[in-house]
């Protein structure tokens, strides 16, 4: 269980965030909405280790987590994407998927000139997975065609598919179905509740409102850097202050 | 003329080495290191000291291969986690710090006179030795390149956000390429003196930096065999260069100069026209079928 309690991080004399607080149960995708620049990139920069928060903790299965050393929080099984999609543009889909794998023997130089066998057997286990999450991104056909290649849409799939080699246990996703097509939103929200049925935590950060209520358990309003609302789609759907705030107009 | 022959075989092969090392900084991890002269400079300076103190050569061998690399991780300390901007500048530096201490510091390796270094004593021999020492560094370089260390360099390359957030450190990965590259180049450096029989801070200019670099571009940043054939091409054209002086009748002097006006030539042009070098990075495909 991954849980936030009363982060707050301010830049220069900006207040980014104040006092907030968050949980993202195993098993549940958690949304988190707000108009620009409300914090919610910011908070999942906090989670994802990019910032130090000025204040509060983030714990993950009541241990703290190494805040601020983005290495040392993804090794714990915290993975994220980003809103403009992170790829190594010049290698290849599947060069890209077996990258994601953890505690690679290949990447030891010991191992690499000194257990060659070791390595293969790695490699070959790393590249069945690959294809496997290849094919339930509907992205097998792409996997020798360079990554930056792709469209934006099939990018973003792709960072998803990346940090599944990892196994992670949260998975942070920062608007993932942005730009995307409505075909492939249909299958990223069939992909995340495969994702989340597995046990993984998900937090979500979405503009698109029906995405939102059909996918989240739990949604989060942030405004302003501080959490306005919590509850389930349909409560927050209803709250008046949510629809001053960022759906707009008054109902 | 077999004697040239086998001299211009022999200097490919070290410069390719230099090329290979600087390949794997730069070519593979992004690393803008334009010092890459340091390293070659101080296994130098080992093979040239430790002949002055009457030891066997083996010690200065020994001790050029282990200075090099822990030059290397001096260096990159203080780079830490600073923008590749300041590691261009510090390796710029650190160069150049080497080369003005031993001109200025006469006590050390002679300053500006230099030293002399026992010669091998068979042109054939040097000549396989450079060849043997091209091809193992050949071989490592493949062997990184290939692999998954190589893979998880490129992505560093790309992006070392996104390898940070794969759990990687970015610096490990870094302190590792350049251990590897500076030994390669360290061990270059010596055998070069032996070679040469004659060590001089005159030989280790921030142009023989440019020259290693521009072998890099030409050849292909990435691919081990474009920078090889990139070094072959610039270390013929260098020591043809007094052919064409013979022959054109212009003063040698002159012609050297040219010489480095032509590499810089070649640097602006394979920017513009062929970034990617002759011998571009290949695109590694694998077979997915079946699985």
């Amino acid at each position: 269980m991954l849980t936030v309690s009363d982060v707050s991080i301010a830049f220069g004399g900006f207040q980014a965030l104040r006092g907030v607080s968050m949980v993202a149960r195993p098993g549940s995708i958690v949304g988190l909405v707000g108009p620009n620049g409300s914090g919610k990139s910011t908070l999942l920069n906090i989670v994802s280790g990019i910032y130090r928060p000025d204040a509060g903790k983030v714990r993950l299965n009541d241990k703290p987590l190494p805040l601020g050393r983005i290495e040392a929080v993804a090794a714990r099984g915290i993975g994220r994407t980003f809103q403009v999609p992170r790829l190594a543009q010049r290698l290849t889909v599947l060069q890209n998927m077996l990258v994601g794998a953890r505690d690679q023997p290949g990447e030891r130089l010991f191992d690499l000139f000194l257990r060659p066998g070791r390595v293969a057997a790695m490699e070959a286990d790393a590249l069945a997975r690959s294809v496997a999450i290849l094919k339930r991104l509907g992205l097998v056909e792409k996997a020798n065609d360079y990554a930056g290649n792709l469209s934006g849409g099939q990018q973003k799939l792709l960072t998803m598919g990346v940090l599944l080699m990892s196994d992670p246990q949260v998975l942070l996703l920062d608007e993932p179905a942005a730009g995307v097509n409505p075909v492939l939103i249909e299958q990223q929200v069939e992909f995340l509740r495969s994702l989340r049925d597995e046990g993984r935590a998900i937090v979500l950060i979405e503009h698109n409102m029906e995405m939102i209520s059909n996918v989240c358990d739990v949604v989060y309003v942030l405004d302003a850097g501080a959490v306005i609302a919590e509850g389930t789609p349909a409560e927050i759907r209803d709250n008046a202050e949510v629809i001053q705030s960022y759906l707009g107009q008054p109902a | 003329m077999i004697d040239f022959a086998i001299y211009a075989l022999t200097l490919v092969a070290i410069w390719s080495v230099m090329a290979i090392s600087l390949n794997i900084q730069f070519g593979m991890t992004g690393l803008v290191n334009f010092g890459q002269i340091l390293p070659f400079a101080i296994g130098a300076y080992a093979a040239a000291i430790g002949v002055q103190y009457d030891l066997p050569w083996w010690v200065g061998a020994v001790a050029g291969l282990v200075a090099a690399p822990i030059a290397g991780i001096l260096v990159i300390l203080p780079a830490g986690r600073s923008s590749q901007d300041y590691w261009a500048l510090i390796t710029l530096g650190a160069g150049e710090i080497f080369r003005l201490t031993m001109l200025n510091v006469p006590s050390i390796a002679g300053g500006a006179d230099g030293v002399t270094v026992s010669r091998l004593p068979d042109r054939t021999l040097a000549a396989g030795l450079a060849v043997a020492l091209c091809v193992v560094a050949y071989a490592v370089a493949q062997q990184i390149g290939n692999g998954p260390f190589g893979r998880m360099l490129r992505v560093i390359r790309e992006d070392e956000t996104l390898a940070a957030t794969l759990g990687r450190s970015p610096m490990s990965f870094r302190m590792r390429v350049t251990v590897v590259s500076w030994a390669m180049a360290g061990v270059a450096g010596v055998l070069y003196a032996h070679v040469i029989g004659y060590v001089a801070p005159t030989s280790f200019l921030v142009t023989d930096t440019f020259l290693v670099w521009t072998a890099v571009i030409l050849g292909g940043p990435g691919r081990n065999i474009g920078v090889v054939i990139g070094a072959a091409i610039l270390i013929l054209m260098s020591v043809s260069t007094r052919f064409l002086a013979e022959w054109s009748g212009l003063p040698s002097d002159l012609v050297a100069n040219l010489r480095l006006a032509v590499f810089g030539l070649i640097l602006v042009l394979m920017f513009l026209f062929r970034p990617a070098g002759l011998f571009p990075e290949t695109k590694r495909v694998q077979n997915v079928d079946g699985l």
